[in-house]
């Protein structure tokens, strides 16, 4: 990613969302990026991702230009973003349809997903009929469905309650700790920043508008780190301390 | 199942012997029904292909509007103004036109007939389409871009089914509408002539004329039957399951788990066999189709210049046509006024005012019942059990089946106020009030019943009762729903002029001067097209004044203030 920057124009007025920024990912990397609320965060992971355009600069991947519908690269929203019409199993499969995967492997793909994240039993029932937790793994399901090299999750805990959203953090690293699964590298938004610190191996600190890279740092806690611990508590005070 | 079906058997068995029975007892009535049978198919064919050209252009049209912003700076403003315009105004035109372009055979006046219920309901569901597609969470649609869901997949997945709950909802509105615009057109006189196609309308019009009461009724009764049955069968279960569609799953919304519209007729013999059959025959032109939109969707995915192209050139040539259209209505106007202006035109302005007031007296009447009554029916289970059947009854009805019965009532009444009655000031209001009533009726109760039931709570343990609770709580929440159920009113009033004021009933003419009237008078006996197209455009120009200067600044004022969120 280079020299990305993203404004908005209002009435011939330039608003500007997102300073130069310039960083990489490779292979294995769990990069989370944080900041406070309005820092252009989200609006960071849509350019990432090829959803909007980039104001100047560039994003690429694998040396190319990104594109939105690059079957590579996957996305977990904060809202779930399910399609209330159709079954669980129907949403996990949908990315796979669109890449025009047979059928009958599309729906042995979605099952193995779906079992995944442990939602076997619920493969014919409706979005709405699950609790948030639930909404999340499918939207899970989905993005690994298609087999991604990058994931990347907008807030993906942010619309659940803690306990649930704790539970699905360590589910997320149970499976990222499985190299047979998909993805390759993992990119996280966030405005919490406890749960950079615990997930991500890198951690890049966005300030607020317009955002600008204040540090990028690289979090060596051993695996499965402890939240009590003071080593913990220590990379959540410097980061604190860089965005206030 | 297997019991069902037994029943079934049972049924036609005795439908069967009742039906020769009734052959011996009776061979003319057994006739009657055939025959009345017969003219239901005929006109429900009608409905059911100007339904489907509808559904077809409203899907497109709302898909147009909501995905090409270029165009939909045209789009939705001429949406908006063949919303507003009285439709029936410009059927004599329509049938003329198409009587002439097949040289004077009934398929032209066919072709008229399905065109005039066409316009009748593809707005609002055009419109429908275009707010669904247009108010899909931001979410979703970055979901289906990020998954790779374009062309087909995309309208699949996401734009078709995000425009199913508003599709249906209005397709049970332009459904009664269609009715309403059948009935007055399966006989028609434009240019002198008299068009007629066999059809129940055309039945009930006819009877109408000779004063024959048992025609009247049987007519009335069997078009009542169908219409109760296709909104059994038909709308209700389609209503039930596209809940399923909804976005906003507001929380003790109670969404039907069910797969299909048709759980509950499970019963109907499906003939799975044909089917599979039929499946098989099928195969190589689906396997082709999918060959094919995959071909597509490669092109599209190595050249999406190809696609923006292809974008270009549509909207070069709508842009072509519009001009062209908008160009020759300008010259033909201008052409117009060079010319002396009528002698009718003369009546216009009192014309106008005379259907203004006669609809302002039947709105007030309209309002005056239906706001109780659906307070009534919204707040009580029992009163809504009892009255709501009786009421959907009534309201099957399209006006422009009754008016026989209303003219008779009419002249019944009249006499009774000898020499001033006017059974055709009567008529016409009544006709006027009919074709009203039935909106406003309707989304009231529905704004009685979205009272959510703690705001209910709170007024009551706050001790509100009778005149500060209706002031307070029960006028406030149904303003907007007043205000919906007016303008759909008021647009049916301005319809219903063109059949109100120029009646034939038992041999005699019952007439009132009005914008219906001259309009009857622009096409027969004599024709004269610059008083067809003068009383057409002050139609337009009074519904499309009404509607900035009054609708759309209350509506606006209305959301504001009294929309009922939390």
């Amino acid at each position: 990613m280079k020299d990305v920057t993203k404004s908005f124009f209002e009435n011939g007025k330039e608003f500007k969302v997102l300073e130069p920024l310039r960083f990489g990912l490779a292979e294995r990397d769990f990069v989370c990026v944080v900041g406070p609320s309005g820092c252009g965060k989200s609006t960071l992971l849509r350019i990432i991702v090829g959803l909007e355009p980039p104001t100047s600069g560039q994003v690429l991947f694998e040396g190319q230009p990104i594109r939105a519908d690059n079957p590579q690269v996957a996305m977990v929203f904060q809202s779930f973003a399910l399609f209330p019409w159709l079954t669980v199993q129907q949403n996990v499969e949908l990315g796979l349809e669109a890449k025009g995967t047979h059928p009958e492997e599309r729906q042995r793909i979605a099952r193995k997903f779906i079992e995944a994240v442990g939602l076997t039993g619920f493969e014919d029932a409706y979005p709405r009929e699950l609790s948030g937790g639930m909404k999340q793994r499918v939207g899970i399901a989905r993005a690994l469905g298609i087999e991604p090299l990058l994931l990347c999750m907008d807030e993906p805990f942010s619309s659940l309650d803690p306990l649930t959203a704790q539970n699905l953090r360590d589910e997320i690293l149970q499976l990222w700790s499985n190299p047979d699964l998909p993805p390759r590298a993992v990119l996280m938004v966030t405005h919490a920043i406890e749960e950079a610190v615990y997930m991500a191996d890198r951690v890049i600190v966005l300030s607020s508008r317009p955002g600008r890279m204040v540090a990028e740092l690289s979090i060596d806690l051993p695996r499965p780190r402890n939240r009590k611990e003071p080593e913990f508590y220590g990379w959540v005070d410097e980061i604190y301390s860089l965005i206030v | 199942m297997r019991g069902t079906r037994r029943w079934l058997r049972l049924l036609a068995g005795i439908l069967v012997l009742a039906g020769l029975g009734a052959l011996i007892v009776d061979p003319q009535g057994v006739v009657t029904a055939a025959q009345l049978t017969l003219l239901a198919a005929f006109s429900t064919a009608r409905m059911v292909v100007a339904y489907l050209v509808a559904l077809v252009f409203a899907i497109g049209y709302g898909y147009a509007a909501a995905t090409r912003r270029k165009a939909a700076v045209f789009l939705l403003p001429l949406l908006d103004i063949l919303q507003s315009i009285p439709i029936l105004g410009f059927f004599p035109a329509a049938l003329i036109f198409f009587v002439a372009t097949f040289h004077g055979h009934p398929v032209g006046i066919e072709f008229a007939v399905v065109f005039l219920i066409f316009t009748s309901m593809a707005w609002n569901m055009a419109f429908g389409v275009y707010e669904s597609l247009t108010t899909i969470p931001q979410d979703l649609e970055a979901a289906a871009a990020a998954f790779g869901l374009r062309g087909w997949l995309r309208f699949r997945y996401l734009s078709f089914p995000a425009a199913i709950t508003k599709l249906i909802y209005n397709s049970v509105l332009s459904w009664t509408n269609g009715w309403f615009f059948l009935v007055a057109s399966e006989v028609f006189s434009a240019g002198g002539t008299e068009f007629q196609r066999p059809g129940l309308g055309a039945y009930i019009a006819v009877a109408g004329r000779n004063g024959d009461a048992t025609a009247i009724l049987g007519g009335i009764g069997v078009l009542a039957a169908v219409v109760l049955a296709l909104d059994i069968f038909l709308w209700r279960p389609l209503s039930v399951w596209s809940e399923r569609f909804r976005m906003d799953v507001a929380a003790g919304r109670e969404i039907p788990r069910v797969a299909s519209p048709y759980e509950r007729f499970r019963w109907i013999p499906r003939f799975p066999r044909a089917r599979r059959q039929a499946a098989v025959w099928l195969r190589p032109v689906v396997a082709g189709y999918h060959r094919l939109s995959g071909r597509l969707e490669r092109v599209y995915a190595a050249h999406p210049k190809v696609l923006i192209e292809i974008r270009r050139i549509d909207l070069a040539m709508f842009l072509v046509v519009f001009v062209i259209v908008v160009s020759t209505g300008l010259l033909g106007l201008g052409r117009m006024f060079l010319r002396p202006l009528p002698v009718d035109a003369q009546f216009l302005p009192s014309a106008t005012a005379l259907s203004f007031v006669r609809l302002l007296v039947a709105y007030g009447i309209a309002v005056a019942w239906t706001i109780p009554v659906a307070v009534l029916l919204g707040e009580s289970q029992r009163a809504s059990r009892l009255l709501a059947p009786v009421l959907e009854l009534f309201a099957s009805l399209p006006a422009t089946a009754l008016l026989p019965v209303i003219v008779g009532f009419s002249v019944f009444v009249a006499a009774s106020f000898g020499r001033f009655g006017q059974p055709a000031q009567l008529a016409a209001i009544l006709v006027a009030l009919f074709s009203m009533q039935w909106y406003l009726l309707f989304n009231l109760i529905a704004g009685v019943r979205a009272i959510p039931e703690d705001l209910r709570q709170a007024a009551r343990s706050f001790g509100l009762r009778g005149r500060t609770y209706w002031k307070r709580v029960l006028l406030p929440a149904i303003t907007p729903s007043l205000l919906t159920g007016s303008i759909t009113a008021w647009g049916a009033g301005w319809n219903a002029l063109i059949v109100s004021e120029y009646i034939q009933y038992a041999g005699q003419v019952f007439e009132v001067l009005g914008l219906g009237s001259l309009l009857n008078h622009a096409v027969y006996p004599t024709p004269d097209n610059d008083l067809l197209i003068l009383t057409i455009m002050t139609m337009i120009v009074v519904v499309l004044a009404m509607n900035k200067l009054l609708w759309r600044p209350l509506t606006r004022r209305a959301t504001l203030r009294y929309r009922l969120e939390v």
